[in-house]
């Protein structure tokens, strides 16, 4: 127990750093903020302003279709955050400047100092998009709200954000190897949430099948956004799929916490 | 005649540099075409999914749609789309004190060494995401040798509207210690209005107007419709007019800049 506080003490201490030393830069900071909102908005903006030349895509419409984007980017945006300090092209950069060194030398948990090494708030901008996206869908969409879609509402979200979470340390682990970071697991993590912005029966069956099966994002949102919206499931799942987001997202992370474990014990100093 | 004119072989030595500096880069190189290639798999699903119930939607029809995709892909790199900080980060290291004293336009200097980079990433990056889209799906090529000699003229110019924005984008940091959120906002800007992430003329009437005031959709979008024969006869000249009158005013404003810039510059020792 005492272990614990004395932890959480250690991450507010980390993060409450990180934050005043982000906001001595005011000027840049609000620019950058304003950034992440815009190109998060303007990708979905894109999306909606092309959308009515269609009238649909793969038979759901605008309302539908923002109901998964902003789940997907409130849930991303929350991700992206919390797990800042695992950002491979960060970590990579920390790993080659000989950083980590540093914080292995510090009396305290590692997985902590990673976690509390960096909290980029400037990512709120992509959380304020996702709950714009998510309101519209409100509107636009007639949900009748029970306790049962808002607990799979939570699941899915939570289920994102361990999920990408996992992606994160999964990706920062690897730089134990290649030093570099690696462009290839933006495939993962900004792909993955780009894919899964989009109903997942417009894919075609090979991706679908490697992101149900290898990688289960499929699981993240698209069932619980069906039953949210009432709609039958083309895919013929089981119905409990639509359970399977927080599950999911809690096996991904459990397998990159051990791998990064694994990491952490054969990691060798680049000696700068 | 050309390459006997010494500002001419200093240009493209430099070029040859910059080239090979790119093609050195083999691993990045891969990664990027295979994110490129990922994302544009994404795209084409959407657009496939989008034209479920439609034959022709503004003049394009599916595998027009999917060449757009694949266009975009492929410019990524050639045009360097989503960031370009070199310019930005010379100012910070203070290399551009060594850089103003070469002999040669500080400006030709940098559009010298993004020629090289660019014809790198077009015949790397850009050719392989073509033959990449090619195993999967059928695209659409110009039909003529005209149609072709069109293409190479709007790539050309459309790399050269790229890089004079790139290049503004840089700009602020003689004025600013940190300039990358402002560089940030254009990048942005760009693949809003350049017809990077859906063609320009699925948009709005009134969208459309406003990117044609921006310098942006003369690059890739002007690659698309020559690309895809959406223009015909005189508005492709048009189109080649726009882009040169962009370029021409870009590079007024550039030197202008740079002239108050360079004069403003104070370089930190060590």
């Amino acid at each position: 127990m005492a272990e614990i506080t004395y932890s959480l003490r250690l991450l507010r201490r980390l993060i409450g750093a990180n934050f005043r030393g982000q906001l001595s830069y005011r000027l840049s900071f609000f620019f950058e903020l304003l950034a992440v909102f815009f190109i998060t908005l303007l990708e979905f903006a894109s999306f909606a302003l092309v959308l009515p030349r269609f009238g649909n895509i793969g038979g759901w419409v605008l309302g539908e279709v923002a109901l998964l984007a902003g789940m997907v980017n409130i849930a991303f945006g929350i991700m992206d955050m919390i797990f800042s300090g695992f950002d491979p092209g960060n970590f990579g950069r920390q790993v080659r400047l000989g950083r980590m060194d540093q914080l292995l030398l510090r009396p305290a948990n590692i997985t902590l100092q990673v976690l509390g090494s960096e909290f980029i708030l400037r990512r709120i901008g992509r959380i304020l998009v996702g709950v714009g996206i998510f309101i519209l869908a409100l509107s636009l969409t007639e949900i009748s709200w029970t306790a049962e879609k808002i607990a799979l509402l939570l699941s899915s979200i939570l289920g994102q954000i361990l999920f990408f979470g996992a992606l994160f340390v999964i990706g920062a682990t690897i730089t134990f190897w290649t030093v570099d970071s690696i462009e290839v697991i933006n495939i993962f993590t900004y792909g993955g949430s780009e894919m899964i912005s989009y109903p997942m029966h417009i894919y075609p069956q090979f991706l679908r099948r490697f992101f149900t099966f290898i990688l289960p994002a499929i699981f993240l949102n698209y069932f619980p956004a069906l039953v949210i919206l009432g709609k039958p499931d083309p895919l013929g799942f089981p119905a409990y799929a639509a359970w399977l987001s927080f599950p999911a997202g809690l096996l991904v992370l459990i397998i990159a916490m051990r791998f990064w474990r694994f990491g952490l014990a054969h990691y060798q100093s680049t000696g700068t | 005649m050309l390459a006997s004119d010494p500002a001419m072989r200093l240009f493209f030595k430099l070029s040859q540099l910059a080239f090979q500096r790119q093609m050195s880069y083999r691993a990045a190189a891969i990664a990027g075409v295979l994110t490129n290639f990922f994302f544009g798999l994404l795209r084409a699903a959407i657009m496939i999914a989008l034209y479920q119930n439609q034959i022709e939607v503004e003049g394009m029809d599916l595998s027009q749609a999917i060449t757009f995709t694949a266009i975009g892909q492929a410019l990524i790199g050639y045009l360097s789309m989503f960031h370009w900080y070199e310019q930005m980060q010379s100012v910070y290291t203070g290399e551009i004190a060594t850089d103003l004293l070469k002999p040669m336009g500080y400006f030709r200097y940098w559009l010298a060494k993004d020629f090289g980079r660019a014809i790198a990433a077009l015949l790397t990056r850009g050719v392989t995401i073509f033959l990449a889209f090619e195993l999967v799906f059928d695209l659409v090529y110009p039909e003529s040798p005209l149609g072709w000699l069109n293409l190479v003229i709007a790539m050309l110019l459309a790399w050269l509207v790229s890089f004079c924005w790139r290049f503004l984008a840089n700009l602020p940091s003689f004025w600013m210690t940190n300039a990358r959120g402002v560089g940030i906002f254009v990048f942005m800007s760009a693949q809003a209005l350049s017809g990077f992430i859906m063609p320009l003329r699925f948009f709005p009437e009134w969208f459309q107007k406003f990117a044609n005031l921006t310098p942006f959709p003369h690059s890739v979008n002007t690659v698309v419709e020559v690309q895809l024969g959406l223009l015909s006869g005189p508005q492709v000249w048009l189109a080649f007019a726009n882009q040169l009158l962009w370029i021409i005013g870009m590079v007024v404003v550039i030197k202008l800049v740079l002239r108050a810039g360079v004069r403003k510059l104070v370089v930190v020792g060590g």
